[in-house]
């Protein structure tokens, strides 16, 4: 199997990942919603949600979290897929139609027992610049 | 995992949901990916599922066996992919109450999640981070 991103030998600290910007639409949101039976109201119904303090529907944290582990495994392929580890905050949410970034960064290479340990921080930021998603993604390669 | 939910009152560290298997349908694979608008390699003419995949039809599992009130936000979430998985297997998703406090006005719950092949290999761990509104019980 590929094993994704070129540099792969050539990991620095401090470098950034190849990011992604994906368009968050209701019906991505109607169709995960599907795809992983949560059918909150919060995510689907906007009549529903207009009245909470969220003000209209917003996207399944889930979803958008699902981004950063398509930035991962587009960089670093099966390694991500067998051993990548994620520790996130959900701080905001993402709302039909924003356009999420999603972002990371090496923080960290560290050897150990013969593999080196790649700690990457990585964001998910909304149009607003509000922070949606933050937190760690580990992998060892 | 049964259908009949759990009350988050009724909840105490350490309560283990019935376990859950769910298989790895074509269809239903098709649909996440469609849903999340992932074209990456690994998953176009092979049989691999994504990992978060397999997170959202555990947590789809957990909310089928959890009860929880209008208010409730998922705060936080950690993921272990130990192994990959393909389609067409069959998954076990097993999840336990690991924090239950009272902090102000909210509630915390923590649960532990893992998910292991018909091998009964460890396919994915995590853990899932709630904060809840006070309820007057």
């Amino acid at each position: 199997m590929e094993m994704g991103w070129g540099p792969m030998n050539a990991l620095t600290e401090g470098i950034d990942l190849p990011g992604l910007k994906k368009i968050v639409t209701q019906e991505n949101i109607n169709l995960y919603a599907e795809a992983s039976r949560d059918f909150n109201p919060i995510h689907i119904d906007d009549d529903f949600a207009k009245k909470t303090p969220l003000g209209g529907t917003v996207a399944h944290g889930m979803l958008v979290l699902s981004y950063v582990s398509q930035m991962m495994a587009a960089a670093f392929g099966q390694r991500w897929l067998v051993g990548g580890k994620l520790d996130v905050r959900f701080k905001a949410p993402a709302r039909p139609g924003d356009t999420i970034t999603v972002s990371g960064k090496i923080s960290e290479l560290r050897k150990n027992d013969g593999q080196t340990m790649v700690n990457c921080s990585i964001e998910c930021i909304n149009p607003k610049g509000e922070i949606v998603i933050i937190g760690e993604a580990k992998l060892g390669v | 995992m049964s259908e009949q939910q759990i009350e988050y009152s009724q909840l105490e560290t350490g309560y283990e949901f019935p376990h859950s298997t769910f298989k790895l349908d074509v269809a239903a694979i098709s649909a996440y990916l469609k849903a999340v608008e992932d074209t990456s390699y690994p998953y176009q003419d092979k049989n691999l599922v994504p990992p978060m995949a397999i997170a959202a039809f555990a947590m789809a599992a957990l909310s089928r066996g959890i009860n929880l009130p209008p208010g409730t936000i998922h705060v936080s979430q950690e993921f272990e992919f130990v192994d990959t998985a393909n389609t067409n297997e069959s998954l076990t998703s097993h999840a336990r109450i690991s924090r239950k406090l009272s902090r102000g006005k909210f509630n915390l719950l923590d649960v532990d999640l893992n998910v292991c092949n018909q091998e009964h290999k460890t396919v994915l761990t995590g853990k899932t981070s709630f904060i809840l509104p006070q309820q007057d019980n």
